[in-house]
């Protein structure tokens, strides 16, 4: 029973994935990754005997231990290749507000025409984003 | 008031003022008129996305204006003046806070020692400022980054044009503050750092962006050490 619920999750999962890079909501290449985790689940959960035979041939008596820490792991993992890219797309937007402030400088100056302050732009939820 | 005939006046091709300033409206205005006193150079004001008129003060003072559409703290106004600089081929670039604590005055003995070759980067230091607190977290980033400098977290700077194209490269772009990271990213380039003591005034309006509540502090503080322990002992190739 329990296998056949972990199953469907995993083939659930795996559907959801495809739905939301079906509608845009997922780039691709992060869809692949949830898409592989998604058939794992689902394969070990149909298939618990496979685990097992693994675990028995690293000498773990308990098989479901092994399978938490390598979850445990490959998610750590995930979420440190996610801070790596979060790392790099903000250097991309400072990049790119610093390279927009600089050309809107240069093209008021071609204009000679003043920036006046615009009370109305807001900031709040931008610098929010930027400073989490 | 002192005026440009009684204290030294400098008049110096290809250097540029740079002042990063958010709400800085009650002070911008008078903090330009100040450099202005002393020298030639243009003044460049890279608004951090202010809510207020400094924008139009520091216009109207006869500064060029960088503005930022969204807030990318001291340091990422910083840069962006730094690449302005680098774009508009400035041979050196002064950083002044916007807040009237930097003294235009002594702009002359920080650049002595870059025009005489003495060194590459100076920093106008002023160890007397700054509460015990401070001084401990001073000694505590020295200690653990091995910056030999004085004051590491002075605004106050004189940058020649090869440090000024090390600074304005992606690689600084990652910092959050202009102290520990871009000193060490400075000396790991082979880049000659100068302390020079000058004269601070205090904040004339408003409060530091750095130490404005605890939690900013102990954030700053673990930022900063992590930086410093990690980025001890690299080296860069020469920009």
């Amino acid at each position: 029973m329990v296998a056949l619920i972990t199953g469907i999750i995993g083939i659930v999962t795996a559907a959801t994935i495809v739905i939301l890079i079906r509608r845009d909501h997922l780039h691709v290449r992060y869809g692949l990754w949830w898409v592989i985790a998604a058939i794992a689940f689902a394969m070990l959960g149909l298939f618990p005997a496979l685990f097992d035979n693994i675990a028995r041939y690293m000498g773990i008596a308990y098989s479901p231990v092994l399978a938490l820490t390598i979850g445990a792991v490959i998610l750590v993992l995930k979420i440190l290749v996610m801070d790596i890219e979060r790392s790099r797309n903000a250097i991309r937007l400072h990049r790119l507000i610093q390279r927009i402030a600089l050309l809107e400088s240069d093209l008021r100056e071609m204009q000679g025409k003043p920036r006046e302050a615009d009370p109305d732009e807001d900031h709040g939820e931008l610098d929010d984003a930027l400073h989490k | 008031m002192t005026t440009p005939t009684d204290k030294p006046y400098i008049s110096l091709p290809r250097c540029i003022v740079i002042i990063p300033a958010r709400n800085e409206a009650q002070d911008i205005a008078f903090v330009i008129d100040e450099i202005k006193k002393y020298c030639n150079f243009p003044v460049l004001v890279v608004d951090d996305a202010s809510t207020d008129d400094t924008i139009i003060k520091a216009r109207e003072a006869g500064a060029i204006i960088v503005p930022l559409v969204v807030q990318l703290g001291a340091w990422g106004a910083t840069q962006t003046g730094l690449r302005y600089a680098l774009q508009n081929g400035y041979t050196y670039a002064a950083t002044m806070d916007a807040d009237g604590q930097h003294l235009a005055e002594s702009l002359p003995a920080l650049l002595q020692p870059i025009i005489s070759k003495e060194a590459d980067v100076t920093i106008g230091t002023c160890t007397r400022r700054g509460s015990i607190m401070r001084k401990i977290a001073w000694t505590l980033m020295k200690r653990v980054s091995g910056l030999r400098l004085e004051d590491l977290t002075s605004g106050f700077r004189i940058y020649d044009r090869r440090a000024i194209r090390r600074l304005a490269a992606w690689q600084a772009t990652l910092l959050e503050y202009q102290d520990v990271g871009v000193l060490a990213m400075l000396q790991a380039s082979g880049i000659r750092i100068k302390d020079v003591e000058v004269n601070m005034l205090p904040r004339r309006h408003g409060m530091s962006r750095v130490f404005y509540s605890w939690t900013s502090v102990i954030y700053y503080m673990s930022y900063t050490l992590l930086l410093s322990f990690t980025k001890r002992g690299v080296k860069h190739h020469q920009p």
